[in-house]
């Protein structure tokens, strides 16, 4: 069970760790795959900056699955982690629940760390897609990546959230100071929230019981539940797959075995050093994603797959404004399960798993999961998301 | 029977910038293998693309130029295929929403006038180059040249020969150079073209198989390779020497042949998708209007204007408008000194022959406009002598200098000093008494040897028709 | 999911699967394309694509040169160089 890739310095008070998709230039990165083991970056990512400006330091690199798209990181190259019960965990969480660590930075790609979250009984935030910078993250997945926190509490969160929210002239995508500032300022408390049912009935009881004993939490400080049933969010999965994947075999591409990262031994031209780097590198689940990404954007499938997934991905987002026209925060499972046995979990399991993060990812929404469940708002309401996330957390 | 070629062109031209086009890397031609590169540009992660406003204003401008209509927004789309000089194994191009659509150009050759459509023109960046190492038998890659800013011009199949081509070719060429969006130097690869080609029966409508040659660049191997693909197409067709089929060839200019091109980019699927991390380009009107107010005035147009409203005569207009340096160092020029003929003389004459020595084009002219025409006012106002203003022009190409302050430090101003003049005649007059001579008999040469020596003496800084008199006079009384 | 479209993405994306593998790789395509059938029920004739979740306008960039990183720097993670150059195998065009 790796914890660490690599681990820097001291543990203090102020020791913030990365997980292993954020760029460092005093430590290599992987991205938990064999393709880029001990490949080591020439920069920092923006956020260390950031980081260190305020007085934090960092702390080492954290084990995370193969571009970070599995379910918990089972697919590393560097092996899953597994906690006392035999369940399948993620590293980015047991090292934010250990002392000496305030606080994980990881990248959300595919609710990896959300899934975590509510496995662990930590606390993440995924902020407002833009209000982070992107710059020296590993591009999986651009469109809806996002860097987070994970913490022991919603304070932390907020806290180490505050110094990473903010413009960057590196990141094209990144909202002006203005607007990031927003997720750092106080709104509204949350009144009223929405309980996607038709997410609540996909999942399992020990999940549900979750949901409902959050509900009761909420209405006992005089928060209005409703449980909304709306199918179109059960959209956000299949579609955010198609999107993901499509982006990510555009990204991964350029892990070919000739600038940098693994190269085969096993090669007499250029065709064997192609395909047997990569090949022998990547796992199948990425080599999946790949496929499918491609078949997506292949010219039979662009219209009716790529092009449709980009409809639907505003009809969300359209259904989402409409929702929060009505209700402050939404709130639906991270996960089908409560727990996970490591031998349990197929190749493909996140993929069904995604039902639950996609909405989040495929919007660029932030959410918050405490209490092992999410808690989704409207744009730049990081604040009271977690405001309200710590009467159950 | 009869046959009618039907021609496409894609033209790649790179654009004049300082960076690349999504990183700040040099774009500039040439340098050490590998050292105009960062980690974005060797396909490393983690940095993110960021668009070189230079490289829209001059898209916007080359369009504006070729009569296109402008989007007024712009998107970028990844192109996904594998080869070891595209070192993210995607060019970011413009598929979706290219930059100019729907242009326009006018060419002239032996058979008249005739326009040729533009169906697009989109930025897109620069792949590495390869090159071949024969010792180690590897390929060796360098990433200069990646993600250096580029333009694809596509016109639409309105070609028909290959003297059309090189008129089009041509056309481009001057009216980008014109606008300074590019260089257009085929032999630095700053200019290359892919040819589109079929042919099919005069008169009928279908078109045929048609044929693709990458990255020509050079004008007579364009001129060939169309001439030996035509005549290749007309064989299959006339006696069924081999199937015609849609595919991409390579010239091989020494051979004279043309090949069907293995790999790269012949085979697949390029799943163009748009890149996530670039917002799209929204031009508002003031960026529009700025690009608008910049475009120069058309070759054509100018030539006219210097023939009738500046007096330059057919000859003159012609060589000075060949070039957009030349233009506004002769306009510049022109507003100081207000002599048109002398300013267009000192530029198609003595800048060009300078030019040409240093081995340099007309655009390559480096001197200024206000100099050059302070140098002509010199001259007509007799302070300094013709031949000293060579010297000086001389030196205005080595550095940047106000003339009169130079033929001042460097003794080249017209002296007054009539007396230094009467003591040199009069003792060059006395020291040559053979010359006096000759000249008295008539001979008018041993005068202007007299006369060369005097200058010499004063090292040219002297009114030369006033030395001539003092000469003259001399000689009388000698 | 056919296997000559499985070959072909396989080849297009530089990627060889063992037989296992591919029949593995087949069941996810085809679950996923059951998962996305469903949703050609919901009508997207007139909705717009949404490549970006943010609305940000145009980022651009002066036209300035900056050098931060060497070729030794860039080439010290190189798999094989040569002469200042990235090294493989000859290609032929």
């Amino acid at each position: 069970m790796k914890l660490y890739i690599t681990e820097q310095g001291a543990a203090s008070a102020n020791t913030v760790a990365l997980d292993d998709m954020i760029l460092t230039k005093n430590a290599p990165t992987s991205a938990g795959s064999k393709m880029l083991d001990g490949y080591q970056g020439l920069f920092d990512a923006d956020i260390i900056g950031r980081l260190e400006a305020a007085g934090y330091t960092i702390g080492g690199k954290v084990n995370v699955g193969e571009f970070s798209i599995d379910l918990l990181g089972e697919t590393s190259y560097y092996g899953a982690c597994t906690n006392d019960q035999g369940n399948l965990t993620a590293a980015v969480a047991e090292v934010a629940k250990s002392d000496g660590v305030k606080a994980v930075i990881s990248l959300d790609v595919n609710g990896m760390p959300r899934r975590a979250a509510a496995m662990a009984g930590t606390v993440f935030v995924k902020p407002t897609y833009g209000t982070v910078s992107r710059y020296g993250t590993i591009p999986v997945a651009c469109s809806g990546e996002t860097v987070g926190v994970m913490a022991k509490s919603t304070a932390d969160c907020r806290q180490v959230l505050g110094h990473l929210v903010g413009h960057d002239d590196k990141d094209g995508t990144s909202l002006s100071d203005a607007e990031c500032a927003q997720v750092k300022t106080a709104a509204a408390p949350i009144r009223k929230v929405a309980v996607l049912q038709s997410m609540v009935d996909a999942a399992d009881d020990a999940t549900k019981q979750r949901i409902n004993s959050v509900c009761d939490t909420l209405k006992a400080k005089g928060v209005e539940i409703t449980a909304v049933d709306d199918a179109i969010y059960k959209a956000a999965s299949p579609a955010w797959n198609a999107l993901m994947c499509a982006e990510l075999c555009n990204n991964v591409s350029r892990y070919d075995g000739i600038k940098f990262g693994y190269r085969t031994p096993n090669y007499t031209n250029i065709d064997e050093l192609y395909v047997n780097s990569r090949t022998e590198a990547f796992g199948l689940l990425l080599k999946t994603a790949i496929l499918y990404g491609s078949d997506v954007l292949s010219t039979e499938n662009y219209m009716r797959v790529y092009d449709k997934a980009l409809r639907i991905r505003r009809v969300i987002c359209d259904a989402f404004a409409a929702l929060f026209a009505q209700y402050d925060a939404v709130l639906l499972p991270a996960c089908s399960k409560t727990a996970y046995k490591s031998d349990a979990v197929g190749t493909y399991t996140v993929m069904d798993e995604a039902l639950f993060t996609a909405p989040a990812s495929i919007s660029g929404l932030p959410v918050v999961v405490a209490g092992g469940v999410q808690l989704m708002g409207k744009a730049f309401s990081e604040d009271s998301l977690l405001t309200a996330a710590a009467m159950y957390e | 029977m009869k046959y009618e070629t039907v021609i496409g062109l894609e033209v790649h031209i790179e654009l004049a910038t300082e960076s690349k086009i999504f990183c700040s890397c040099s774009a500039k031609f040439g340098g050490e293998q590998n050292d105009h590169v960062c980690p974005a540009c060797c396909g490393m992660p983690g940095m993110l693309p960021i668009v070189n406003k230079r490289v829209v204003d001059l898209g916007m401008t080359a369009g504006m130029m070729l009569n296109c209509h402008i989007n007024r927004t712009t998107t970028f789309d990844k192109k996904s295929y594998y080869y070891p000089d595209l070192p993210c194994s995607y060019q970011t191009t413009q598929w979706f929403a290219p930059v100019c659509v729907n242009g326009a150009v006018e060419i002239e050759t032996s058979k008249g006038k005739k326009t040729v459509r533009i169906k697009q023109i989109h930025m897109e960046e620069d792949a590495g180059k390869l090159v071949h190492d024969d010792w180690t038998d590897t390929s060796l890659v360098d990433f200069n040249r990646t993600s250096v800013p580029l333009i694809e011009i596509v016109s639409q199949p309105d070609l028909s020969s290959a003297e059309e081509v090189v008129a089009y070719l041509d056309r481009l060429k001057t009216l980008l150079r014109f606008a300074k969006v590019s260089e257009c130097r085929m032999e630095q690869g700053s200019m290359r073209c892919d040819v589109n080609l079929s042919i099919r029966p005069e008169g009928s409508d279908k078109l045929g198989v048609r044929t693709e040659m990458k990255n020509m660049n050079s004008i007579s191997a364009i001129t060939r390779a169309i001439d030996y693909e035509v005549a290749r197409h007309i064989d299959a067709l006339e006696n069924g020497t081999e199937e015609l089929v849609q595919e991409t060839r390579r010239w091989d200019d020494i051979k004279g042949k043309s090949y069907a091109m293995r790999n790269k980019e012949t085979a697949g699927d390029y799943r163009y998708f748009p890149d996530p991390n670039i917002m799209p380009v929204v031009i508002d009107d003031a960026w529009y209007q700025r690009i608008c107010d910049a475009l120069p005035e058309l070759p054509e147009l100018k030539k006219q204007r210097y023939i009738t409203q500046l007096g330059l005569s057919e000859y003159d207009a012609e060589q000075l408008t060949q070039s957009r340096a030349f233009c506004d160092c002769f306009e510049e020029a022109y507003a100081i000194c207000g002599a048109a003929k002398e300013a267009a003389n000192w530029l198609i004459s003595d800048c060009y022959n300078i030019l040409n020595k240093r081995q340099q084009t007309a655009d390559q002219l480096s001197i200024s406009g206000k100099a050059l025409g302070e140098l002509i006012k010199l001259v007509a106002e007799d302070k300094v002598s013709r031949g000293n203003a060579k010297k000086i022009l001389s030196a205005m190409f080595e550095q940047d200098l106000d003339p009169l302050q130079y033929a001042t430090e460097h003794g080249l101003v017209v002296s007054n000093d009539t007396g230094a003049m009467e003591e040199t005649v009069q003792r060059i007059v006395a020291a040559d008494p053979k010359s006096v001579a000759d000249f008295k008999s008539g001979k008018e040469k041993a005068l202007m040897a007299l006369f060369g020596k005097c200058m010499k003496e004063l090292k040219g800084n002297c009114n030369p028709q006033v030395l001539r008199e003092m000469l003259l006079k001399c000689i009388e009384n000698a | 999911m056919n296997t000559d479209t499985l070959q072909k993405l396989e080849k297009l994306n530089q990627l060889c699967l063992t037989e296992a593998e591919k029949s593995t790789v087949t069941a996810f395509f085809d679950q996923q394309a059951d998962l996305f059938s469903c949703l050609e029920q919901i009508n997207t004739e007139n909705i717009a694509r949404m490549v970006h979740v943010m609305p940000i306008l145009t980022v651009v960039r002066e036209d300035r040169e900056i050098k931060l990183f060497t070729r030794d720097a860039l080439q010290e993670s190189a798999p094989e160089t040569h002469d200042g150059y990235w090294q493989v195998p000859r290609l032929i065009e």
